[in-house]
């Protein structure tokens, strides 16, 4: 069992200038080591123990908000969004951020400085935002409140590449903080193009903006993904990042992880006593988890062509949900617990060889068709898209969890563009009952299901046969469902609403870990690879609107298994 | 709010034929986003009736679920275009209608059973209303229960209805039973033995009294014998309401009960606001160095105990509670005009005075106007002065004579919809609601027996 400790960054030596306020005191001999007062080293421990650990007069809590909506709430920070005029930011960044401040989850004391190329003053930039947030918000906001939320964003612009631009950066940091409480914490959120991050990471760097000093605030960053297109470029990636922030600094957000229904995963599984004991080889027959979109490429087809579904969906969001569905238990509801037991997952998932990728995966790329009653082209004529394009837009694989729960169980993955509905959904099929005891019933019943879906309509449905009310003996299937949306009220919060919170509060558990990252690439990049040497056959394989290519149903139906009708 | 079906329908589930009966579906096209509808209404005068009704709309409204569209989604993206066929009920009998493609399929959902006791009709019909606003988040059992004529003879009358809601596009309806019993005689005198054969099996009860409960009575008794959680608004109640309320503290010690006031729970964002003061690391520590407490409201004359303090009260009380405070002297009201009530409660060795002061004011009274923590630790002095507005809370922070930038939280007040759903969602013990009432009740002097105070909890 692969049980070694996750690598450790190597935490290079830097140079890095003083801080501006004030000169580093000269570093006194290791506290560590006792001074030569003629105590034993027990004694020093004491003493020193005693006069460190002594309970601090303020409170570590607030007191008041016990019973509260959030115990805690974040510290006053400084928020530095890199990209703050791209797409992404405008969508999810700072509608997320509006409704936090709306629901007033975000400290008083709280700014922002958008940093973008594009030439905005404060004012028109604001302006800006309050049009996009007049598009993307979840909930209206109330005029008052928006124009609070506005005054905390300010405008800073200039190249991702220009020191000026990170040295009048600190300027205006540290000019925030005499005004504010914000106390030098700050969170850099990286809205770009991954092909800035180590541009952006290194100059911060070089600021000394990554540097936490006793008493003067945390510095976290929060990267988006991809996290680099293979294992060699993610942990060229990580390198680059770790030079300069330590890993409990860094927050790489897969919104997937952000979804209530996600987060609902957990509780199903840990909060329940009574699917736990079933949740394993002995009766579990396999698993399968979809994620279909019913969209092709839209406007993203130069970044398609680079990436494809296997890059774009499969290493990330559904491993992702693998690894919820088959991890341990873990220790405790902490962080570095629960993504232990992620990587434990991933490492376990068996590296296909050739003959395996051969067999077991099955690539597919659409061509025109009809979805959702509207006439669409092909993948290769799609925008942007090279007309002989080898770029798959449908993957389905079977892959293997070799550890002590799920040995032999398969887990079957799939994911395409223009398949006929959106749905993304985690399906555990149970093994069929060891004996038939009503022979005579007209049909079989089939075996016990549980469907987890994620969207839409975000619910459990559990399986199971039951008798047809007659004089005979028929059995016929139906479903306990439990829809959200009749239980619950509505009004969930956004997974960006949720991420973006946690990173400010530093509880770094729904964020991908740098090992988890590179243990996800390791299951995919023999997928990869093999492709590389064997170009597709017959692109487009599958017509726009229909669940794949044949193959993929073949990939499931040499076992006598089928995918499930969504 | 309620969409009223002007006629009867559904000729198989039609008027049962006893006097004034009438019963059936109700509208069984019409559906608005987020609007609840009215599908079923039938009239009965027996339980035994009511518990038949209630068979019935189940088997009839599966049935007709419509699978049209809501008109308020006519034309959205995403939505097919749908015939709204037969749409209101009146034009001739309801039922499945067969150009109307089947979408969906209305879901009975319930999470908890509501016994609405409504010392007047009217109160009962605010109380209805609140309950509609609800259906979309929590569809609940909801049994509106009015005694009436208590030295006639015994009868029952009995409105069964079913409402529906649409919570959005791409989801089922859901749909919930409002029961109106109307208890004339003796049978208003034994009120859990109408309610407890209507109650929804295994989903808890809340009994909610819109207006002033008798917490002493009898039949009030069997009630909480048989109910989870009670729901009360003691900013409602007469006089300065601190006798009741010091009933109500000793409630959850009695009956296995939770108690959920909706005068603390308005305060929620008071309370927010409030704590946030001290958010800032270096104010935490004057927590520990409160000298005084002040709350002032809103009083139409000085005349003491005229006011009803139970708003008030609680504000002092949730902070006592969560800084751990001991009571030395109750509050006490002042013999003078506008005097208001004084006591004095310990923290460690420190004695603080608390106070509620009555100002003139045009709000309504009983209402919060502004709470005051005087602190000092050592040479320094802190005083966070918080007030409330219509759309918000401002917090004024001062410390050493030198003000902090103002702090406005704008929040809007609550409807009680708000807050019913609130406390459906708090389920389980609120440890704010359950030490701080217990705390109300020892500052008012009268504290709950066997309640340790002042223990701080864990």
């Amino acid at each position: 069992m692969a049980t070694k400790a996750p690598p450790k960054p190597a935490r290079p030596p830097k140079a890095r200038p003083a801080p501006a306020t004030a000169p580093a005191p000269a570093r006194p001999a290791s506290p560590g080591v006792p001074a030569a007062t003629g105590r034993s080293i027990r004694e020093e421990r004491l003493t020193h123990n005693g006069k460190r650990h002594r309970a601090p007069k303020a409170p570590d809590l607030n007191p008041l908000r016990k019973g509260l909506r959030l115990e805690r709430v974040p510290d006053p920070h400084v928020m530095v969004l890199f990209g703050a005029t791209g797409d992404l930011s405008h969508r999810k960044v700072f509608p997320a951020l509006a409704q936090l401040w709306r629901t007033n989850l975000l400290p008083q004391d709280w700014m922002l400085v958008a940093i973008g190329r594009r030439p905005y003053d404060d004012d028109s930039f604001r302006d800006d935002i309050r049009k996009s947030l007049t598009e993307n918000s979840r909930v209206p906001l109330d005029p008052a409140v928006e124009r609070q939320f506005l005054e905390r964003i300010s405008y800073h612009r200039g190249d991702f590449d220009s020191e000026a631009m990170y040295d009048s950066l600190v300027e205006r940091l540290d000019a925030i903080d005499a005004h504010h409480a914000t106390a030098g914490n700050r969170l850099f959120y990286l809205a770009t193009r991954p092909s800035d991050f180590p541009l952006i990471v290194g100059q911060l760097g070089r600021c000394g903006l990554d540097h936490e000093v006793h008493g003067g605030g945390w510095r976290r960053i929060v990267i988006e993904k991809p996290f680099g297109r293979d294992l060699d470029s993610a942990k060229r990636l990580n390198r680059e990042v770790g030079k300069v922030f330590r890993e409990s600094q860094v927050y790489r957000i897969d919104h997937y992880l952000g979804k209530e229904t996600v987060r609902n995963l957990l509780v199903f599984r840990f909060a329940n006593g009574i699917f736990e004991p079933l949740w394993n080889r002995r009766y579990v027959d396999h698993v399968q988890i979809t994620m279909a979109e019913s969209l092709g490429v839209e406007e993203r087809g130069s970044f398609y062509e680079e990436t494809g579904a296997t890059r774009d969906v499969v290493q990330n969001h559904l491993l992702q949900l693998l690894t919820l569905v088959a991890m341990e238990p873990p220790a405790t509801f902490e962080a570095e617990a629960l993504r232990d037991e992620k990587v434990k997952v991933l490492r376990a998932i068996e590296r296909p060889d050739r003959t395996a990728v051969a067999a077991d995966v099955v690539r597919g790329q659409y061509g025109p068709g009809w979805v959702a009653g509207e006439r669409v082209t092909g993948y290769r004529e799609e925008h942007e898209v090279d007309s002989k394009s080898e770029t798959e837009t449908f993957v389905a694989l079977k892959l293997n969890v070799d550890d002590w729960r799920w040995s032999g169980v398969p887990f079957y993955l799939r994911t395409g563009k223009r398949l006929p509905k959106r749905a993304t959904e985690i399906a555990i099929q149970f093994k069929d009952v060891p004996h038939r005891l009503f022979e005579s019933a007209q049909s079989n019943p089939e075996p016990n299901l549980l469907a987890i879906r994620i969207q839409p309509d975000e619910g459990i449905v559990l399986r199971f046969a039951s008798k047809v009310p007659g004089l005979g003996l028929d059995i016929r299937t139906v479903n306990m469902d439990f829809t959200y949306g009749s239980a619950f009220s509505t009004d969930a919060p956004e997974a960006y609403e949720t991420l973006i919170l946690d990173a400010m509060l530093g509880d770094a558990s729904l964020f991908t870990r740098a090992d988890e990252v590179e243990a996800a690439w390791t299951a995919v990049d023999p997928i990869l690879d093999a492709w590389l040497d064997e170009p597709p056959p017959d692109f487009p394989n599958y017509e726009a609107g229909s669940w794949g290519p044949p193959e993929a149903d073949r990939l499931i139906e040499r076992a006598g298994r089928r995918w499930r009708r969504i | 709010m309620v969409e009223e079906g002007s006629g009867r329908g559904g000729g198989a589930n039609g008027g049962r034929g006893s006097a004034g009966t009438v019963g059936g579906l109700m509208n069984p096209g019409m559906t608005r986003l987020g609007e609840p509808v009215m599908r079923w209404s039938s009239r009965t005068h027996s339980i035994a009736g009511v518990q038949e009704e209630l068979e019935r709309i189940w088997g009839s409204i599966s049935l007709a679920t419509p699978g049209s569209v809501p008109s308020a989604a006519a034309g959205r993206p995403g939505v097919a275009e749908g015939g709204t066929g037969g749409t209101d009920g009146t034009d001739g009998p309801a039922g499945v209608n067969p150009a109307v493609e089947e979408r969906r399929v209305a879901a009975r959902s319930s999470v908890m059973n509501l016994v609405v006791v409504a010392g007047r009709g009217e109160t009962g019909e605010r109380a209805a209303a609140v309950v509609h606003g609800l259906t979309g988040r929590h569809p609940s059992r909801t049994i509106i229960v009015t005694p009436a004529d208590p030295d006639g003879p015994a009868w029952l009358d009995a409105q069964v209805q079913a409402h529906c809601i649409l919570p959005s596009v791409d989801s089922p309806e859901t749909c919930a039973e409002l029961i109106y019993l109307t208890a004339g005689g003796e049978s208003g005198q034994h009120l859990a033995a109408l309610i407890t054969p209507l109650v929804v099996h295994d989903l808890p009860v809340t009994v909610w009294w819109p207006s002033e409960p008798r917490l002493e009575s009898s039949a009030t008794k069997d009630l909480l014998d048989m109910a989870d959680r009670v729901l009360v608004d003691g900013a409602g109640w007469s006089g300065d309401g601190l006798d009741r309320l010091a009933q109500l503290a000793r409630l959850p010690g009695e009956f296995a009960v939770e108690i959920a006031d909706f005068g603390m729970l308005r305060q929620s964002r008071w309370r927010e606001a409030i704590a946030s003061s001290f958010d800032l690391p270096r104010l935490r520590p004057f927590l520990g160095a409160i000298r005084s407490l002040t709350v002032s409201y809103a009083a139409g004359d000085g005349a003491p105990r005229s006011t009803n303090v139970v708003k008030p009260i609680y504000h002092l009380a949730w902070l006592a509670s969560r800084l751990g405070m001991t009571v030395v002297e109750p509050l006490k009201a002042s013999e003078t005009p506008w005097g208001g009530y004084h006591g004095v409660v310990r923290s460690g060795r420190r004695h603080i005075a608390i106070a509620l002061q009555p100002l003139e004011s045009k709000v309504l009274r009983g209402t919060t106007l502004e709470v005051v923590i005087e602190a000092g630790r050592g040479p320094h002095a802190l005083e966070v002065r918080v007030t409330g507005q219509a759309d918000g809370i401002t917090v004024d922070t001062t410390v050493d004579a030198e003000p902090m930038p103002d702090r406005h939280y704008l929040v809007p007040r609550r409807h009680e919809a708000d807050l019913l759903a609130e406390t459906i969602e708090d389920a389980g013990a609120h440890p704010i609601t359950a030490e701080a009432l217990a705390m109300a009740a020892a500052l008012v002097g009268k504290p709950v027996p066997g309640h340790r105070l002042g223990a701080r909890a864990a």
